[in-house]
């Protein structure tokens, strides 16, 4: 019975950076999905009319969040390594897995990468960017990746050896403990962000600039209760009022 | 505000260029946030030689891009593009006058350049995806038929697809040099005033939804978050030991 290996895994890990291509309203993800897993395929199934009727079935809906993916990837090879292996796993119940560990993983991955990772490195960026505009984008790229890039490479090995017990367990608990921290250290890179806003260099800026700055936090809180319309619709309003009062009070 | 990159054609072409590769890392291929518009405006700034205006118009748009979140199927503004639009628009139209308040105008035309170019972009986003359902479709018929080199036809065609729309769409919105580069002309007092207002208006209404975000009207995370700001301004304000 063939086996996968680590080479398989890192060239899934490779295709999974382009999971999102192929997106579309129908099946999300799905292609991505099928190409990704292709390598392990290949290396399970050496006929190619089978391999081809199960990539064709691993073209269906799919969509988790795109970073972990690459552990619902490495936990479906190991699936399809038992099943080839005689295991009493078929279609249906690879579907039911991979719709459980997609909504499970996009929770979780959701909350990590896009609520908190993103705009805290987006902070520390631009803290940052203020002595250094390079040094700022450095910083904002460095801190995102060092987590998505090493899950995005990694991931696939955690799924394959800890199948879906992993998902549910460890790894779940893991990644909300690092939203938790993470968020906290939002919380500090946040109020320093802002503190450097109101006092660049160790200078207080203008008091207009100020209470501008406080009445946009203000207007931002009502904007962030509701989706629609979006921040930068508002931002738009925004400007079309700033223009206006400039204009209102002459050259 | 000279660069050593080369003639202004050329420029003109890696701005462009950027374009097309920031989309490509928005949604196609790995999301490791090089679109995101503070690290494309410092490409721009290390293109065009101006790293003041890259910083004021990329600050803007990135800590307004920071909450825009792709969550499930939604598909958000497209601050790939429109902060390669806004921070290009505002340097190229900049090195025309070595002017303070003529600068701040063009920053501030930027801003509105890139929300405009993000916004307009989410129907040509929406229309990818929507080809690619066909693709899709075509992709697992081939495969069943027993071509699995359809999953990699099918994937360079949505990669080429992708970077072709936003190579257009940033080349379109260049040939918007010479108007925004007119009105901050004609009217730099009373947008460089507009600027003042407005700069720190968007920033606040960025941070707020950063802070809606991170504090989660959690007590301990605002005590935290109100901590950090208070001792951070006092060693801003009285200096470090």
């Amino acid at each position: 019975m063939a086996k996968l290996r680590s080479w398989d895994l890192f060239r899934m890990a490779l295709r999974a950076l382009l999971l999102q291509s192929t997106w579309n309203y129908e099946r999300q993800q799905g292609v991505g999905w099928a190409y990704s897993l292709e390598p392990a395929l290949e290396r399970l199934i050496p006929d190619p009319r089978k391999r081809c009727e199960r990539l064709a079935e691993h073209t269906a809906y799919f969509n988790t969040q795109p970073t972990l993916a690459s552990v619902a990837l490495g936990v479906a090879a190991a699936l399809e390594e038992r099943r080839e292996a005689g295991a009493p796993i078929d279609a249906a119940a690879m579907t039911r897995v991979k719709n459980a560990l997609g909504s499970s993983l996009a929770a979780t991955g959701d909350r990590l990468f896009w609520l908190t990772l993103r705009p805290l490195a987006a902070c520390l960026g631009a803290m940052f960017a203020f002595g250094s505009l390079a040094r700022g984008a450095a910083v904002f790229w460095l801190c995102y990746n060092v987590f998505h890039l090493s899950i995005r490479f990694m991931g696939v090995g955690w799924g394959y050896r800890g199948g879906p017990e992993l998902v549910a367990t460890r790894l779940r608990g893991g990644l909300e403990r690092l939203t938790e921290w993470a968020g906290l250290a939002g919380c500090v890179v946040l109020g320093v962000f802002n503190a450097q806003l109101i006092a660049a260099g160790g200078t207080p800026r203008p008091l207009v600039f100020q209470l501008v700055l406080l009445a946009g936090i203000g207007v931002g809180f009502v904007v962030a209760q509701r989706p629609r319309p979006s921040a930068t619709e508002w931002a738009l309003g925004a400007a079309a009022l700033c223009v206006t009062a400039a204009w209102a009070r002459g050259a | 505000m000279s660069s050593p990159l080369g003639s202004w054609e050329g420029r003109l072409i890696g701005t462009i260029a950027l374009g097309g590769l920031a989309a490509l890392d928005a949604t196609p291929v790995a999301q490791t946030l090089l679109s995101q518009p503070l690290v494309t405006a410092t490409a721009l700034g290390a293109l065009w030689g101006d790293w003041q205006t890259a910083f004021e118009v990329g600050l803007v748009l990135q800590i307004l891009a920071a909450s825009t979140l792709p969550l499930g199927a939604r598909t958000p503004e497209d601050y790939s593009t429109g902060g390669v639009v806004g921070v290009a628009l505002a340097l190229m139209a900049a090195q025309r006058i070595p002017f303070e308040l003529y600068r701040q105008s063009c920053a501030l035309l930027g801003v509105i350049a890139g929300l405009t170019a993000a916004t307009l972009s989410v129907p040509l986003l929406k229309w990818q995806r929507r080809r690619h359902e066909g693709l899709s479709r075509w992709c697992e018929a081939a495969v069943r038929a027993g071509h699995p080199g359809a999953l990699a036809a099918a994937h360079r065609a949505a990669i080429a697809l992708a970077f072709a729309v936003a190579v257009a769409y940033c080349a379109l919105w260049m040939m918007a040099l010479p108007l925004v580069a007119g009105i901050a002309e004609r009217e730099s007092l009373r947008l460089s005033r507009a600027w003042t207002l407005a700069q720190p208006l968007w920033i606040g209404l960025g941070l707020a939804q950063l802070m809606h975000a991170f504090l989660q009207r959690r007590l301990a995370r605002a005590s935290l978050y109100g901590v950090a700001l208070v001792v951070a301004w006092l060693v801003l304000i009285l200096g470090t030991p």
